[in-house]
């Protein structure tokens, strides 16, 4: 599921994407739906908002709650304008932004199981959020998957983390008691290459003993987003890379990646 | 510009070592087992290993291990990674000493779960099946009451998912006050089919990610 919003009109383009939710094998060979789900916006002023959510396999209605999650996230920032947004340095400032986001994707999942009459569990989903202004790189997560930012010398570097418990197959959920308190924050410098993907890619994009990307995985994405001006074609080689046997050999679960890199100049 | 399939060229891929799902098999071998239902028990263990041996993701990651109890219990096989799994042949033996299986199950799993931190590998939730065809038998009062508690402090606390599962002859009752989780009543079902469900649960079990508290293994054969 994505909800892609199209360059605004009247600011320039300073970003390329591409973004992806495919379904994993075990998903399709149980006949199941693709439980991921993510969302990007172009906002003025080169400010661009991207999210994704994963959908927990065990939950009833999980695409229905992460394709919920995106959207309310990607809504509530776009809706409060980019003049409205924390300085660079205002690190509350941020903190409260992002939070405000993961808390009204929240009460809407409330809001969605009370009208379905189900568990809020039903709608369990992960759900990671970047801001990537010309000054700063925000981020929050929920849950596992990680966002990770590229430098234009082909290095990578974690913003997040995925996040378990002692079992490498639960993890927090939006839906859970604790989520907004456990929670990850943080505000960085200005990102060239961004780069948010779910818990179906981190076991090849991520040294997961120590949460360290892998620069060669993600070298060849950068450039690719960054030198492909077209955005149906972008999506349509990302969504083929992350179909491609030699990916989904490597994990049974749905695959969401959302790439961004900035024009220079 | 990047044709289709250069990036599957170009990107690379970092090899984190698959997580491990422990699985117990806890098998009830004592006397009323004796004969064809041991056979069977015998021949469905080469079926399970090759149900999920053949189970992509069941195959990478779930490690096995054995342990019979009859008068004696014991650890037939530690645990061990299913594709390295050499089925054992099985004998009958006395009397159903349930309680003490439980608690030999336990302890191993907790010091597996140690050896693999230690290792500083990931881990699911570990799994326990109980395949019995009787009850509690010929075994002290005290021994069943402290497994009854044991399990249901690691159950509790999330340490294990311990499910029984009652074919021909076994008492669901006793098995109720005893286990935590509704035991799976597979009376009158062949072992064919017990097997079958065991391998599928597994499979399962191994794969895909949870809301906590909301493993389950398969619905048993014929409710859905």
């Amino acid at each position: 599921m994505k909800r892609d919003m199209g360059t605004q009109s009247g600011s320039a383009s300073v970003w390329r994407m591409a973004a992806a939710s495919v379904r994993g094998v075990s998903h399709a060979r149980a006949d199941q739906v693709c439980q991921d789900a993510h969302a990007v916006g172009l906002l003025p002023d080169g400010v661009l908002v991207a999210a994704v959510a994963d959908g927990a396999g065990s939950a009833a209605l999980s695409e229905v709650g992460s394709a919920l999650a995106v959207d309310s996230a990607r809504v509530v920032i776009a809706a409060s304008g980019t003049s409205k947004l924390p300085d660079a340095t205002d690190t509350e400032g941020w903190r409260e932004k992002l939070a405000s986001a993961f808390s009204i994707a929240r009460a809407h999942l409330e809001e969605e199981a009370e009208k379905r009459k189900v568990d809020l569990n039903a709608l369990a989903t992960t759900l990671l959020l970047a801001v990537a202004t010309p000054e700063a790189t925000v981020v929050m997560q929920v849950g596992d998957g990680a966002i990770v930012m590229g430098d234009a010398d082909g290095g990578a570097r974690a913003l997040t983390f995925p996040l378990h418990g002692e079992y490498a197959n639960t993890t927090v959920f939006l839906t859970s008691p604790d989520a907004l308190e456990t929670a990850q924050f943080g505000l960085y410098p200005a990102a060239t290459h961004l780069a948010l993907f779910s818990d179906g890619l981190q076991r090849i994009a991520l040294d997961m003993a120590t949460g360290t990307p892998f620069a060669p995985f993600f070298a060849p994405l950068f450039r690719f987003v960054a030198n492909e001006p077209e955005a149906a074609a972008a999506q349509e080689q990302l969504t083929s890379f992350l179909s491609s046997p030699r990916v989904q050999e490597r994990s049974d679960d749905d695959i969401t990646l959302v790439l961004a890199a900035r024009l220079i100049g | 510009m990047a044709e289709t399939g250069r990036l599957e060229d170009a990107v690379e891929f970092f090899s984190n070592p698959e997580p491990r799902c422990p699985c117990v098999l806890l098998l009830d071998v004592s006397d009323s087992m004796r004969g064809q239902p041991m056979a069977e028990l015998n021949a469905g263990l080469h079926t399970f290993r090759e149900q999920l041996v053949r189970d992509p993701v069941a195959s990478k990651r779930v490690d096995v291990a054995v342990i019979t109890f009859g008068s004696v219990v014991q650890v037939v096989q530690n645990f061990i990674p299913i594709t390295r799994f050499v089925p054992p042949t099985l004998t009958t033996q006395g009397y159903t000493h349930m309680g003490a299986g439980i608690l030999l199950a336990l302890q191993q799993l907790q010091s597996y779960k140690k050896a693999l931190r230690e290792l500083e590998m990931d881990y699911f939730r570990p799994h326990v099946f109980m395949i019995t065809d009787g009850e509690p038998r010929d075994e002290p009062e005290q021994v069943l009451e402290r497994a009854r508690k044991q399990l249901e402090a690691e159950e509790r606390s999330k340490g294990v998912l311990f499910f029984a599962i009652a074919v021909e002859g076994a008492d669901v009752e006793r098995l109720r006050n005893l286990v935590v989780r509704e035991p799976i009543d597979l009376k009158g079902r062949s072992f064919q089919e017990m097997i079958d469900y065991l391998s599928k649960s597994v499979s399962a079990l191994s794969q895909s990610r949870f809301v906590e508290d909301a493993q389950q293994p398969m619905p048993p054969p014929g409710t859905i």
